[in-house]
């Protein structure tokens, strides 16, 4: 099979910036695209830097984007990916790059893996046996737990698209394995981390996790998953974000009372009645509203029909007789 | 001067060398784990099937019987009663770390039959058993706080009047050499089995802590017993897990029968895998093969049971094959799969240097034999990792920090630079390496004679001489993979050597060890271990008595 790989290079030690370089290869049918580098570097470009380790697309380590998308360049096959005889190989996004397809997982994955204390934090149970389960209570865990840690969710997480600092669907993934491993004694302590800035409630649920997951383990639900327990502990929010606690009470207590949302109320409330700045922050978005009729206006809020049903409802939901 | 870097260095980031790490903390050593990976990319993720060690009431004499009849009687049975004993309480500990062992109806840990087993004992996740045990061992890493220095490449040991002191490490991030010193050091590299083509090994299992011992005149024991799996899937080393055999999925010849219920009529497809192994290779031999493959069929298990027990295997079937596990014949054949040998250690790792210590896969303390039972090399890996750890650093405090010069890391930067100076226009290690795999396939494979073991001795031998002229192509520096490589064909080639010159010192045939020119077991002269010792024109075979306590030697079958 005759393929042009197109691979991007860069070297952080000369800072140059990245380029694309060709090479024309004859690879055996079936050729993988870990292949086709490791025949890059062996007959054509020994500086070439690239990492693998298992072959068989079980650790996770020879991440790449081919042809625009995220993949373990081990198991994906040239002839299923070229497009007109040509694939392109570079790094995944938002990744600093050391060198060519080697990147800082430091950086990009591994601190924030290490920010969710990400070992089991044990409840007791004799040490001389095991500890008495049931298969459901185990199932998602380790479901959640069988993460390869590729960096691929992370690397289609639009939300560390634009911030580096969210601590993103695969570090939220490990954190679901301890939050809701029946051991671990901790679950409020680190659903509480979990709410500070950066983290679960950053998520904007697009989804993109579950789709670039390649072991279907839907990152995204499993951050739907933590927030839920979260409100059902009690954590509505982390120390240093106390917004979003303000903006569950609103939303909470709004359609409680009035069977819908108060919007003008939930944006107001969320930011504090005594926090000017917050409230100055609001200020154009509302004057833009006003211009196109569109400002909710909290005093016009009214009532809608069967309030009181809703009411009931959310009280039975949180517990309380009706 | 080396500088200091710990108490104990434990070279490889797998489940031994983690588990060792962990040990010698919790002894308040100062813990430098040193991998030429990251340690959730090491090689003990492949280990799909399960961990042994025998329930809460039931007896682990069952386990160590069955351990000693799959090793054909090789094993050291101190050794293995070691490992049995202390099997159930380490998968206890890793239940307690975190790992998320199957159940069963009354919660207490599920165990799956694996080949070689007379009643169920491995523990499972699923089909990914090494990989949850890898990963709940690096979370237990974070959390001791050992020191992590991923992605650093051993070259040589630090061995001063007598004792071994640390190693020499090139840092892949910079490419630079550094001399590392140490009061104790834990080899956990894994196996060596890349010296075949095709093997099940990952990138990274070129048997590099086996050479380095073996540069250190520490000798290798058993090197001669290679295991194959019968259930590879051609290019790659791509691998169907065993854990399809223990869910009950059967093998088949082209004319449909299930070709191992004849050489083991008690087990069939549980069999050990020598057995299994050879009945395949006679069974394409006699052109029973479709397409020089037997099918492997789990259809029959259902579409849930394959979802719920199968994922990660059928996901691997997919990708190599094409094929879906629960809905096809999948055609496999046998592959090389693991050493049983290794760098000779006693019960607790520590190998005749001083300061040098073994565990995991890389390590023989002669618990396998002959062939490793399936399911046994997890459990290796935490018992006698556990050991080593702690050995290594009660022995930490008894040394004085290492001293010395820094002749031998100059010694080494020398080499690779020469090394990089052969690499334009030299004969290409690329070849080197293909060559290597091929010839041992051929000629020390799973089928051997006398004939062909000397071809494979005088060929690796051959094959060391071109090495030594040859060198990588790259320019040396950050993350030379070339060169890594280069470095570890080096390793590999050691291995290989011992392996050839073993397996042609033991004239009988004995567990995964099949002379075709000495097809029986024979007790009276070779119920003894081979040592491969490094001489001065290659390896010399030396012999060591086999441990024989409670399970006198009987006739194998199954």
């Amino acid at each position: 099979m005759q393929v042009t790989f197109k691979v991007t290079r860069y070297d952080r030690a000369t800072g140059e910036k990245p380029r694309v370089q060709s090479y024309a290869l004859d690879l055996p049918e079936g050729a993988t695209i870990l292949d086709g580098m490791m025949r890059i570097r062996e007959e054509q470009d020994p500086t070439l830097a690239f990492r693998a380790a298992c072959l068989r697309g079980v650790c996770g380590e020879c991440t790449m984007r081919v042809n625009k998308s995220g993949k373990l360049a081990c198991v994906t096959r040239v002839a299923s990916i070229a497009k007109n005889n040509e694939v392109t190989v570079e790094p995944i996004r938002y990744i600093p790059v050391i060198k060519d397809l080697v990147f800082d997982m430091e950086a990009f994955l591994w601190r924030k893996i290490k920010a969710v204390e990400p070992w089991l934090k044990p409840n007791g149970g004799a040490s001389d046996r095991e500890h008495v389960l049931r298969e459901e209570e185990l199932a998602e865990v380790r479901k959640a737990m069988s993460c390869y840690m590729c960096g691929l969710c992370d690397e289609g997480c639009t939300v560390i698209a634009v911030d580096g600092g969210f601590l993103g669907p695969a570090a939220l993934t490990k954190a679901y394995r301890f939050v809701f491993d029946p051991r671990d004694h901790a679950r409020v302590e680190r659903l509480r981390h979990l709410s500070e800035p950066k983290g679960m409630w950053d998520c904007t649920h697009c989804f993109e996790a579950n789709g670039h997951c390649p072991r279907g383990i839907n990152p995204t639900d499993r951050i739907f998953d933590l927030r839920d327990e979260s409100i059902r502990r009690g954590v509505k929010s982390g120390a240093a974000n106390q917004q979003v606690a303000r903006h569950y009470d609103s939303f909470v207590a709004s359609v409680k009372k009035s069977g819908w949302l108060d919007e003008g109320r939930l944006a107001i409330e969320s930011e504090g009645w005594t926090n000017v700045a917050g409230l100055l922050e609001l200020l154009p978005t509302a004057v833009k509203a006003l211009q196109r009729g569109k400002l909710p206006m909290p005093y016009l809020h009214r009532s809608r029909p069967g309030a009181e049903q809703i009411r009931r409802i959310i009280e039975r939901a949180e517990g309380k007789p009706s | 001067m080396p500088e200091l870097i710990a108490d104990v260095l434990v070279v490889g980031g797998g489940a031994a060398g983690m588990r060792a790490a962990i040990e010698a903390r919790k002894q308040g050593a100062e813990v430098v784990l040193l991998s030429k990976v990251h340690p959730l990319r090491s090689h003990t993720i492949t280990a799909h099937a399960g961990i042994n060690g025998a329930p809460a009431g039931g007896a682990w004499q069952a386990h160590a019987l069955d351990t000693v009849r799959a090793g054909d009687w090789l094993n050291d049975q101190d050794a293995v009663e070691v490992l049995c004993q202390e099997a159930p309480r380490a998968i206890i500990e890793l239940d307690h770390m975190g790992a998320l062992f199957n159940r069963d109806g009354q919660g207490h840990l599920d165990r799956r039959r694996l080949g070689g087993q007379s009643a169920p004992l491995a523990c499972y996740v699923n089909d990914m058993t090494g990989h949850y045990i890898l990963h709940v061992l690096y979370e237990q890493i974070l959390k001791s706080a050992a020191k992590c220095c991923d992605e650093w490449f051993v070259t040589a040991l630090l061995v001063d009047s007598g004792a071994c002191r640390g190693v020499i490490a090139l840092e892949l991030l910079t490419g630079k050499l550094h001399a590392l010193g140490a009061r104790a050091v834990v080899l956990a590299t894994g196996g060596g089995v890349r010296a075949y083509e095709p093997s099940t090994g990952s990138l990274g299992t070129t048997g590099d802590g086996v050479a380095l011992a073996y540069r250190a005149d520490v000798p290798l024991m058993d090197m001669e017993q290679v295991q194959f799996h019968p259930l590879g899937l051609g290019r790659n080393g791509g691998l169907a897990s065993e854990a399809t055999l223990g869910e009950g999925a059967h093998l088949f010849n082209k004319e449909g029968q299930r070709f191992a219920q004849a050489v083991a009529p008690g087990m069939a497809e549980l069999a050990p895998r020598d057995l299994l192994v050879r009945a395949a290779l006679a069974e394409l031999e006699a052109g029973r093969g479709v397409d020089g493959a037997l099918l492997l069929d789990a259809r029959h298990l259902g579409k849930d049971r394959v979802m719920t027990r199968l994922p990660q295997t059928r996901e691997v079937v997919k990708a190599f094959t094409g094929k879906d596990l629960a809905a096809d014949p999948v055609p496999v054949r046998p592959i090389a799969h693991r050493l049983m040998g290794g760098i000779h250690t006693d019960l607790n790792g520590a190998t005749p240097l001083p300061g040098l210590y073994a565990a995991g896969s890389c390590a023989s303390t002669g618990a396998h034999g002959a062939t490793r039972l399936g399911g046994n090399t997890l459990a290796e890996a935490v018992v006698f990792g556990r050991r080593a750890g702690t050995a290594a650093a009660a022995y930490a405090k008894t040394v004085a920090a290492p001293r010395g010069s820094d002749a031998l890391l100059k010694d080494e930067e020398r080499r690779i630079a020469l090394a990089l100076s052969k690499g334009k226009g030299g004969e290409s290690d690329v070849r080197l390496r293909e060559e290597l795999g091929r010839l041992m396939m051929e000629k020390a494979g799973i089928s051997r004679d006398a004939a062909g073991l000397q071809e494979a001795v005088r060929g690796v031998a051959a094959l060391q001489g071109r090495y030594a002229q040859a060198g990588p192509r790259g320019p040396g520096g950050a993350f030379d993979g070339g060169l890594v490589a280069f470095l570890e064909l080096g390793y590999t080639l050691e291995v290989a050597w011992a392996i050839a010159a073993a397996a042609l010192a033991r004239a009988e045939s004995r567990g995964a060890h099949w002379r075709r020119d000495h097809p029986e077991r024979n007790d009276a002269e070779w119920l003894r271990h081979t040592l491969v010792v490094r001489g001065a024109e290659g390896p010399r075979v030396e012999f060591r008595p086999v441990t024989v306590r409670q399970w006198r030697p009987e006739r194998r079958a199954y």
